[in-house]
């Protein structure tokens, strides 16, 4: 029989090698994908600071050969490399993989993931792709030098007929990182379905975990399929097939609507759970219930459900007809919808409330002024006629930076700043906190803004030079780079600080927040094993009655 | 969850599938009774998804899924793309079947005017058996310790658990039944 004394030991202290290295605890490996991530993103954020330098005047000043003419091939391959990190192993892994892994369990009352052991290798796949990926900048690729410089989007011919076995490492890392996503996901998936505390409805469920399950199932859905498109990729590299070459019967184009049904979720992959903790702060900061929960629950859904119907907006200019091009532009307007259903929700959620502006509720608010700037950019894109002249412009390039590298990321230090105390058991410096966000979002706006012009223009992207005419704001944009880029690193400084000299906090929930999401009900840092029981109703749901 | 009439809300219980393949157990003196008993209850952990619902997950991961490839059928893109599609749904569909054995656990608690037993079946199909006489057995709840409101019943020289899986809500109640249940046995004894 199961003796009773079996519940009443001690949880052991697990050694370092025994806690990081083959954790099983879901908030392990939450803090593990954080951490792998952010080392990533520092990698990632370099290359772009040595990017903007090369563009800050005209001509080509530090990416230069040895004979001192420049070096294309490096520009190209920092700007793949940057993609290829920051889509893949930077914005999801810390978002759905950190935050996710970490409260998604917590705020349903699951005891852990539905399958530890798979949560452990779906960590390790990802650390596995991300030294693939770095690794990809370091053997020989195309132009008889170091790297591969196709671009994130790996478009055939040019990804099939590169030299080199850089882009297979590259092909690779995709590979790995899409199976960690697919197990990630499908741990979710289950998780969520299977495990939530008794009475727990789908209904009753928080929006972070909303979140982090309608991301998980459109990883099942589209990352497969670019699991199939990278593999073709490779046979037509390595083995002779003519998946997307003409002279064999194979269509490049084809590769570009497969890509891109997985691309355009992929958007949203990565940034629907920053829509999670937006919610969640904006309410606890407001001190008010989000405003109509289930239509931001059907408003995720509907994104969704549209991200996968409009992938070829990223592709007017291939030769598409008219009527496939009304019909992709028409769809992807209609995204507006719910994502003014989900603006307008935040906002109404404010009105009226008592608003605290901590750092959290900044980088929330920086968050919904932003996302909404690149949304709206977003339908003027979304329009084929007007896409022909933006089209690989820098117009496109600010558009995409304000939705993911604005949006997404201000999710990400939202989270960090929400919940830091609560992983930690410290809490960070207040000031230093906000001098980030102002930082980071004045630098930002510096940097993309400008980019809006410079597509106006007519300045293509993907280029290391430009002329004489584009100078001005991308001189701006430079200056904009270098104060993100500080910003950066004074976020290190304060995470140094939070970790070792921050001020311990005992009270379970902090921010008083009076909606009590599951976590606000545990000790800083949380146990290991959170649920030993399972959660009642009365600890989850305060509004019941 | 527990359920006084051994019959489940959401389908059928993985307790009732953890009987479908019993190991023998070790204890020799362990012979089925015939008579009913007083009360009996049967304990599962809990699993939120309804069969039913879970057919619906499938159904709309199987479209999903489907939707991509079907563009290329009779293309060599049909063959890229189908054996990627299929492991993502072979995989769900494993994942979901692997979660059912993990809640293969089941408690069925039996009390007789002379005889308590419980009779606990692992996911690993290992049997735990135990029993005691109804007189002496104490029902203890911890309020207050961790797990909260932990359930034990102490007799026949040992303290076990119940109900541990289940919610510190269900095991105050499931500690008042069988409570009641033991009043009710031992005035019930001739």
């Amino acid at each position: 029989m199961a003796d009773a004394a079996v519940h009443a030991h001690d949880h052991e202290h697990p050694g370092f090698f025994t806690r990081w290295f083959c954790s099983t605890n879901h908030k392990d490996i939450g803090i593990l994908y954080l951490f792998t991530a952010g080392v990533i993103g520092i990698v990632s954020v370099a290359f772009t600071m040595y990017m903007r330098l090369e563009l800050m005047e005209p001509g080509v000043q530090y990416m230069l050969l040895e004979d001192g003419t420049p070096n294309g091939h490096l520009w190209n391959v920092m700007i793949t490399a940057h993609g290829v990190l920051m889509m893949f192993f930077v914005v999801i892994p810390a978002l759905f993989g950190g935050f996710g892994n970490y409260f998604m369990p917590l705020h349903i009352g699951a005891p852990d993931m539905a399958f530890p052991r798979m949560n452990n290798l779906s960590y390790w796949l990802f650390v596995a792709g991300s030294s693939l990926g770095v690794l990809s900048l370091f053997v020989p690729g195309g132009n008889g030098q170091l790297g591969t410089g196709v671009g994130w989007v790996l478009y055939a011919p040019l990804s099939t007929t590169e030299s080199g076995m850089s882009m297979d490492f590259a092909i690779f890392a995709v590979h790995l990182s899409g199976a960690s996503s697919i197990l990630g996901a499908i741990n979710i998936i289950t998780t969520f379905l299977n495990m939530r505390a008794p009475g727990m409805t789908l209904m009753k469920v928080p929006l972070f975990a909303w979140s982090i399950f309608i991301t998980a199932f459109m990883i099942l859905l589209a990352l497969p399929v670019l699991a199939g498109a990278i593999t073709m990729l490779l046979t037509d590299r390595n083995f002779g097939t003519t998946f997307f070459d003409p002279a064999g019967g194979g269509d490049p184009v084809l590769y570009q609507h497969i890509l891109w049904f997985f691309g355009h979720p992929e958007v949203y992959i990565i940034v629907v759970p920053a829509f999670g903790i937006v919610s969640h702060v904006i309410s606890t900061f407001s001190k008010k219930p989000i405003f109509g929960y289930s239509g931001m629950v059907f408003a995720m859904v509907g994104i969704a459900v549209l991200g996968f119907v409009v992938w070829a907006h990223h592709m007017y200019t291939v030769g598409m007809s008219k009527n496939a091009q009304a019909y992709f532009m028409l769809a992807t307007m209609v995204i507006a919808v719910p994502t003014g259903i989900k603006i307008f929700s935040w906002i109404a959620t404010m009105w009226g409330g008592s608003i605290e502006l901590k750092a959290p509720m900044l980088w929330a608010f920086g968050f919904l002024f932003l996302f909404t700037v690149g949304g709206v950019t977003g339908i003027v894109l979304s329009q084929a006629g007007i896409d022909r002249a933006y089209h690989d412009t820098y117009y496109v390039v600010a558009h995409f930076h304000y939705v993911m590298s604005l949006g997404a990321v201000f999710g990400i230090f939202m989270g960090i700043y929400y919940w830091i105390g609560k992983m930690s058991g410290r809490q960070y410096p207040e000031g230093l906190a906000k001098l980030h966000f102002w930082m980071m979002f004045i630098g930002a706006n510096i940097t993309f803004f400008p980019q809006h012009f410079l597509g106006r223009q007519g300045m293509p992207r993907r280029y290391i030079d430009y002329p004489e005419a584009f100078a001005f704001w991308n001189y701006i944009s430079s200056i904009g780079a270098f104060i993100s880029g500080a910003s950066l690193i004074l976020f290190l400084y304060i995470l140094w600080y939070t970790l070792t000299r921050g001020a311990k906090v005992t009270e379970h929930n902090y921010w008083h927040d009076e909606l009590g999401t599951l976590e606000w009900s545990l000790p800083n840092p949380p146990p290991t094993h959170t649920f030993e029981e399972l959660p009642t109703r009365a600890m989850w749901d305060k509004h019941a009655h | 969850m527990f359920d006084r009439k051994e019959k489940s809300a959401g389908g059928r219980p993985p307790a009732a599938r953890a009987q479908d393949r019993p190991r023998a157990a070790p204890e020799s003196d362990w012979t089925e009774r015939s008579d009913m008993p007083v009360y009996r209850v049967v304990l599962w952990p809990n699993r939120s998804l309804s069969p039913r619902a879970r057919r619906w997950v499938m159904v709309l991961v199987a479209l999903g899924l489907t939707a991509p490839v079907v563009p290329y059928i009779a293309t060599p893109i049909f063959w890229g793309l189908l054996p990627f599609e299929g492991a993502a749904f072979f995989a769900l569909w494993l994942s979901f079947r692997r979660n059912d054995a993990d809640a293969q656990l089941s408690e069925v608690l039996s009390i007789w005017p002379d005889e308590i037993r419980v009779e606990r079946r692992e996911p690993s199909g290992r049997v735990l058996r135990w029993r005691a006489d109804p007189y002496w057995v104490r029902v203890m709840i911890h309020v207050g310790g961790r797990p909260e409101n932990y359930l034990t019943l102490k007799g026949g020289g040992r303290e076990i658990e119940l109900g541990a899986f289940l919610s510190p809500e269900e095991r105050t109640r499931l500690a008042g039944d069988v409570e009641q249940a033991i009043q009710k046995a031992l005035r019930s004894q001739p």
